[in-house]
């Protein structure tokens, strides 16, 4: 006899119907059925189906107008900047590139009647290139006052360093008339540096890092989170392989750049960008340019028609 | 009593009263190197300290801020009397040595000739110190903080000051004044290369120069005259008299009541005054140039003497920047308003805001030095000239050392009739300006200038705390003496 008896919850002999189909739909073709709703068969076209492909139709349209437009963009474009003739070298910097417009007060914090210096201590064994190419952008842009000095950690430092931020503006005695103050000193320091509100910024390190925040005051800043990903992703290139890396990093960096290069004429397409400068400055300040690959060597030409580096050339060896 | 074998190589000398010409040689403690192991030479130094340990006698011979280890031991040239003579001498006793330099193995951290010593083989007294010291000169050169913490004494401020002959005898002291007189010196050379003339200023004056009741009285036979506050007056007659650049050295005298760390009565001031072609600015870059070539001068070849005020005084080394850095002084009043002071844009800066100011400064630019420009009229003497634009501010300018002023100068007022209206306005008496306002009627060039104080200036570039340390025999409202 069982130790323990379960009364059964449920009696064995339950039916139940077990479905053969399981999804039915109606028969489109079965005959008897009202045949006003297929009026299609005879050809005439649904009105709401009619207007579903005229709409289509009109995207596609828009679409192909759109395409049309830019590729006679792209064809009128066959150098760079077409707006400058970069064919030729030309005499001085060029008109901006960047036309965008930044809020200081935004960026700086408010304007209190003083003048918004920013203080970069850079060692004068490794210019930033750079930041150099920044400043002449951000002259074009904003009355700024330029210094340079030399820290007493350094006893000397050759004259062309003196002079890298060009001649000195004539109305330097008065500060206040600028909206910038862009100081430069050269100091033995081990990391650039980057000070601008001590009491509401921390110091910012790093030529790349420095580089961001002056873009940003341009505000040429890719609008599209891609590309200033992509922006970005070129700046860390530079820095982490090319001016950190061995020669195998550097190398794979040209090839990279090259692959880039070959599909626009600069690095985020057809806009000129950050990215540009940070690289070019990087891959200039690496040497050997001339057995660099075709694409990057056109584009470093490009850069150099455009102007704004013509400060950097002087510290190539 | 054993027969002293060694009693012609030591004793008491004859004082000397240029008895005779002795053909020798004396090495200086500071030449005292590893090249001369092996070496007999003879040395003229004060007995720093003196020990004897049985049948030794250790001695560290001391010549203004190098000291050395000296040894005698009784043996074939030593007698157990002449050991114990040597050990008996007192402290600061003037002696002469004769010695072999020998090398030692190991470096004798508490002397500044690390690597060698003296094996002494005869030794004379020159002049002999009572027993009794004043101060002990070791206490005089000990740390404040190394004082507190192994209970040893240092000597405080007023002590030093009233046996200041033994207190200048130190290392620190010695290195602190040679610096002083490096910087007179660079600043004297800086100056003449620029083109400029040393002047010298009467210090009896007629009349108190800046206003004010801070002028000493002197009776000047039937009347009294004045001791001058400043040669500001007599800088510009020499420029309206065509000298162009001009600088003088010279002791001036305000009788402020003031018992701060850094007022004196009496200090050595260094002057400068300049025509210039169309802006002030001129001016301001030469006198920034001089300050930096000054620094550069103390950094890069009295870097001896810094170590040495360093040990006893430990600071931050002086950072400047060249060229020099020049704010504007809305900018300062904005960088104090950023970090919280509330001041009227027109209000002078307190001694506690410039401090501030200086830390700011110093942690945006990194240097210890730099100027505010265009200050506000309000606040500045009666010559000063307005500014072209606002007539609220000034040409005028002050400069900062690790955040204290060192300078005030400005552009002066070189028309008579403005200077005029300027002294009325500050409710000065014309009578007793005549003489000055004279100076501009027959055509006066635009000129500006400025003075910094010696003694100032040394403190604070060895960041130092107290400006008696760095003046010789410090006048201040309560010493007059030594």
């Amino acid at each position: 006899m069982p130790m323990y008896k379960v009364k059964p919850v449920s009696p064995a002999d339950i039916k139940i119907d077990v479905p053969s189909c399981m999804y039915k739909s109606p028969n489109v073709h079965g005959h008897g059925m009202n045949c006003g709703e297929h009026a299609l068969q005879n050809g005439e076209v649904d009105p709401s189906l009619k207007a579903l492909e005229e709409r289509q139709d009109e995207v596609l349209r828009r679409l192909y107008e759109l395409k049309a437009t830019v590729d006679g963009f792209a064809k009128t474009v066959t150098t760079p900047d077409a707006d400058l003739d970069a064919s030729t070298p030309s005499p001085g910097p060029a008109e901006s590139v960047f036309k965008g417009t930044a809020d200081l007060d935004s960026l700086l914090g408010k304007d209190l009647g003083a003048l918004r210096d920013i203080v970069i201590n850079a060692n004068p064994a490794r210019p930033p290139l750079s930041l150099l190419v920044l400043h002449a952008l951000l002259c074009q842009r904003y009355q700024v006052l330029s210094s340079v000095h030399v820290h007493s950690s350094v006893s000397a430092v050759p004259p062309p360093l003196l002079s890298c931020l060009g001649p000195r503006h004539i109305d330097s005695y008065a500060r206040q008339r600028f909206q910038l103050g862009f100081t430069l000193i050269w100091k033995d320091v081990s990391e650039l540096q980057m000070k601008f509100s001590t009491q509401s910024m921390c110091p910012i390190e790093g030529e790349a890092n420095v580089a961001r925040f002056l873009f940003r005051l341009l505000g040429a800043e890719p609008q599209d989170p891609a590309a200033a990903t992509q922006m970005d992703c070129w700046i860390d290139k530079a820095v982490f392989q090319l001016s950190e890396g061995g020669s195998k990093d550097r190398a794979a960096v040209l090839r990279s750049l090259n692959a880039a290069l070959g599909r626009s004429p600069w690095l985020l397409g057809q806009e000129f960008s950050l990215a540009d400068i940070v690289c070019a400055c990087f891959v200039l300040r690496a040497g050997q340019t001339t057995s660099a690959p075709v694409n990057v060597q056109r584009w470093l030409k490009s850069c150099q028609n455009l102007g704004h580096f013509d400060c950097v050339y002087p510290f190539l060896q | 009593v054993c027969f002293d074998f060694a009693k012609d190589r030591y004793g008491i000398c004859p004082m000397v009263q240029s008895q005779q010409k002795l053909d020798r040689a004396l090495v200086r403690v500071q030449d005292l190197t590893p090249e001369k192991a092996e070496q007999q030479i003879w040395v003229r130094a004060r007995i720093h300290t003196s020990r004897a340990k049985g049948k030794q006698c250790f001695l560290v011979l001391r010549h203004q801020q190098f000291t050395v280890q000296a040894l005698l031991a009784v043996g074939e040239r030593a007698s157990k009397q002449m050991v114990k003579f040597a050990a008996n001498l007192t402290k600061e006793s003037i002696i002469d040595v004769e010695a072999v330099v020998k090398k030692v193995e190991q470096k004798i951290e508490s002397c500044s000739q690390q690597d060698v010593e003296l094996h002494v083989e005869r030794i004379f007294v020159i002049s002999q110190s009572e027993a009794r010291l004043p101060l002990q000169l070791e206490d005089a050169v000990r740390p404040e903080g190394e004082g507190d913490e192994e209970g040893r004494a240092t000597v405080n401020q007023d002590t030093r000051l009233d046996n200041r002959v033994i207190d200048l005898r130190t290392t620190t002291s010695q290195a602190i004044f040679r610096l002083q007189s490096g910087v007179c010196q660079l600043f004297r050379d800086t100056l003449i290369n620029k083109g400029f003339v040393e002047i010298q200023t009467p210090k009896i004056i007629s009349a108190a120069s800046e206003g004010g009741a801070n002028v000493f009285t002197v009776s000047y036979f039937k009347t009294s005259a004045y001791l001058a506050q400043s040669p500001q007056l007599y800088k510009q007659m020499c420029i309206c008299a065509d000298f162009d650049k001009v600088f003088c050295v010279g002791p001036v005298f305000r009788a402020e009541d003031s018992n701060t760390h850094r007022h004196l009565t009496e200090f050595v001031g260094l002057d400068i005054e300049m025509a210039f072609n169309y802006h002030y600015h001129e001016v301001i870059d030469s006198i920034t140039d001089t300050m930096v070539q000054i620094f550069k001068g103390l950094r890069d070849r009295f870097q001896t003497e810094i170590q040495t005020v360093n040990k006893q005084y430990p600071s931050e080394p002086f950072k400047f920047l060249e060229p020099t850095l020049r704010l504007e002084y809305k900018e300062a009043v904005a960088m104090l308003k950023a970090a919280g002071v509330e001041m009227g844009d027109e209000e002078d800066l307190s001694t506690p805001n410039e401090k501030l100011l200086g830390r700011l400064v110093k942690e945006k630019y990194d240097t210890d030095f730099y100027v505010l420009d265009k200050y506000p009229l309000a606040v500045r003497p009666f010559y000063t000239m307005p500014d072209p634009n606002n007539p609220k501010y000034s040409n005028s300018y002050d400069m900062f050392m690790r955040g204290e002023e060192i300078l005030s100068g400005a552009q002066r007022i070189h028309d008579a009739q403005l200077l005029t209206e300027r002294a009325m306005h500050h409710s000065i008496d014309l009578e007793k300006i005549k003489a000055y306002i004279d100076s501009f009627r027959y055509g006066a060039p635009p000129h500006a200038g400025g003075g910094i104080g010696l003694e100032r200036v040394t403190m604070l570039y060895l960041g130092l705390h107290n400006v008696r340390q760095t003046s010789m025999f410090p006048r201040d409202p309560k010493r007059l003496t030594p």
